[in-house]
């Protein structure tokens, strides 16, 4: 280091990583991959050259790819694309909801137990090991069971309170059991490696510093800790994403999920497999974005991780 | 070590307890009840149902009958959807189809998963190791529920032999064992790869090249020990999930296993049924979590002490 250099500029972590990040060629394609994804799921339905994907068109039924049909049509003449953009809209949103859920009950959780210790944490730490032991489809169905009537009612006094119309709710709020069925478990793992990582750091000096000045427990937990957390969650969150999505999707093939007229990627590859033998695209379609989408997240997930892993400098 | 692991069954007996008892509550909290049918039932009927099954009786008292019944009798009761047959015989008639399949997808991912791992650590950074770890990448990408569907139609449907569907000669394992195993073979080709990139890079692997060992040596012998601990703390709770069954994967081949009934217990509010599978899949989760503890020490010697 140059020690007559006028200004020395520091490095914060995170510039670092993103540094790391952006000379990873396959994590840079994936998050460009995901940026046009998402925006394609999100704006390209707002402009006309989109059908409503409920609308069947009747002069174009099961229609291979054309002009006008991008994707061809399905069985009853709906627009495959509409619907495979439609149906990616929902799995994201789901998949990016739902992680936001686990992310929040993970984090919070798996601070208090490592901060506070002692019998506390042995205590919490048991019944994450429990909740783990259960079998994740059941609890999974009993959850969106049991929320299903309380989420009717939400809709039913959202749609009194507002005046919306009941056709506009109830399409968003009818996935509130899906999210918050797959949220409710996703924050085990994420619960684990932040109380270990919390562990950790409560006996660093800087806690200890902070401690000395007389600041509450709170403001040491979420204004000191928390933000050196950051690296592992943002990890853990991306690698997170498409396992939930994946959820979302199984959920849906079984036909707890997503609800018609909603689709999501699940639904779509559940109806293209049924009919696999004679339109075998039906399949392909959804089950090609899906899959790519889940290719990305997880190149991206690992680049992120390689990132913020000091020790990958080495290699 | 007997005091360790002693100290673990102990746990395990514990968090088995919790478990179970935190299904039957979950279960009775479930709007509806079993005997909801295409037919609504009269009240008297419904009554005289509910005080069949011991279902009239407070929780508290269900709860002691319930564990008194499994603790002196091994009995898990009745299955209240399907009339006169019991929990034990619908798990013991179910639970083989699903532990062949298992076992054979976990043949799978072990046969296929570890030495894919090893040869991309071993190969580090170079053209084999990307391409074998986008092959895995790509493996984690593709569900089993797209996998399933198209092995069927694509090899099911063509190669003398397989079949689309059904359980009813012996080569009918193998299409579902690969649609259940293919996801775990690359979840194990990474992760063996993650640790025996660790391992081959650590401390012990220095001093027995120092020593003299061979490349062949080093890696089978020195770095395998510990390059699998990662695999083997994955493969233990994979193991039963397998082994209990996918629902996915069994409805997709029409395979009688245990994964259909997880599903449809549920969704039929079979108390009992849900009770008792839950607790085979906690004892067998329980049993490999133990196991996975015992091979580590036994991998590691660090663990020992």
């Amino acid at each position: 280091m140059n020690s007559a250099a006028p200004k020395l500029h520091g490095h914060s972590l995170l510039q670092d990583a993103l540094q790391r990040l952006l000379r990873n060629r396959v994590a840079v394609y994936s998050a460009v991959f995901l940026a046009l994804m998402a925006l394609a799921c999100f704006v390209l339905p707002l402009f006309a050259c989109i059908p409503n994907p409920n609308l069947t068109d009747l002069d174009h039924i099961a229609a291979a790819s054309s002009l006008k049909h991008w994707l061809g049509t399905d069985h009853l003449g709906r627009d495959m694309l509409a619907r495979v953009l439609y149906g990616g809209r929902i799995s994201l949103l789901v998949g990016l909801l739902a992680t936001a859920v686990a992310v929040a009950v993970g984090v919070t959780y798996g601070m208090i137990s490592g901060y506070v210790g002692g019998r506390t944490d042995a205590v919490m730490m048991r019944i994450v090991d429990v909740l783990f032991a259960l079998p994740f489809i059941v609890v999974v169905v009993v959850l969106s069971l049991s929320i299903e009537d309380p989420c009717r009612q939400i809709t039913a006094s959202v749609v009194q309170l507002t005046g919306w119309s009941h056709d506009a709710v109830a399409p968003i709020l009818g996935l509130l059991p899906v999210f918050l069925a797959i949220g409710a478990l996703g924050w085990l793992t994420l619960a684990r490696i932040v109380r270990t990582q919390t562990f950790v750091l409560r006996e660093q000096e800087f806690v200890l510093a902070a401690r000395s000045l007389g600041l509450s427990h709170f403001t040491i937990l979420f204004r000191h800790i928390a933000p050196n957390l950051l690296g592992p969650v943002i990890v853990y969150t991306t690698l997170a994403v498409p396992g939930i999505i994946l959820t979302e999707s199984t959920l849906s093939f079984i036909g707890l999920g997503v609800k018609a007229p909603n689709s999501s990627w699940g639904t779509l590859i559940k109806e293209g497999a049924d009919r696999m033998e004679v339109a075998p695209e039906l399949l392909i379609y959804p089950a090609a974005f899906f899959c790519l989408t889940l290719l990305a997240l997880n190149s991206l997930g690992d680049g992120l991780r390689d990132a913020f892993d000091p020790r990958s400098v080495k290699d | 070590m007997i005091r360790y692991i002693a100290r673990r069954v102990g746990q395990g007996l514990l968090a088995l307890f919790a478990l179970e008892s935190l299904t039957f509550f979950l279960v009775r909290a479930l709007p509806g009840n079993p005997f909801l049918g295409e037919r609504k039932l009269p009240e008297h009927v419904l009554a005289q149902l509910n005080s069949l099954y011991g279902l009239d009786a407070g929780m508290g008292e269900q709860f002691w009958r319930y564990w008194k019944a499994i603790l002196l009798h091994g009995d898990f009761g009745p299955s209240l959807v399907r009339e006169g047959v019991q929990v034990s015989e619908i798990i013991a008639q179910a639970f083989p189809v699903s532990l062949e399949l298992g076992c054979l997808a976990m043949l799978l991912a072990i046969v296929a998963g570890i030495p894919v791992g090893m040869l991309a650590a071993w190969r580090r950074n170079t053209r084999t190791d990307a391409l074998l770890m986008f092959c895995a990448v790509a493996g984690i990408c593709i569900p089993s529920f797209v996998l399933a569907p198209v092995l069927g139609i694509t090899l099911g449907a063509h190669v003398p032999g397989l079949s689309v569907a059904g359980w009813d000669n012996p080569l009918c394992v193998l299409l579902p064992a690969v649609a259940l195993g293919a996801v775990n073979a690359a979840y194990v080709a990474r992760l063996t790869r993650a640790g025996m990139v660790e391992a081959l890079s650590s401390d012990f692997v220095r001093t027995a090249r120092a020593k003299g060992a061979g490349p062949g040596r080093i890696l089978w012998v020195h770095a395998l020990r510990i390059g699998l601990l990662p695999a083997v703390s994955y493969l233990g709770p994979a193991f039963a999930a397998l082994i209990t069954g996918s629902f996915v994967v069994e409805s997709c081949f029409q395979v009688p296993g245990l994964g259909l009934h997880f599903v449809n217990a549920t969704t039929d509010r079979d108390y009992f049924l849900i009770q008792g599978l839950v607790f085979c899949y906690g004892v067998l989760i329980v049993a490999a979590n133990l196991a996975v503890d015992i091979c580590q020490a036994w991998l590691n010697p660090r663990l020992r002490s």
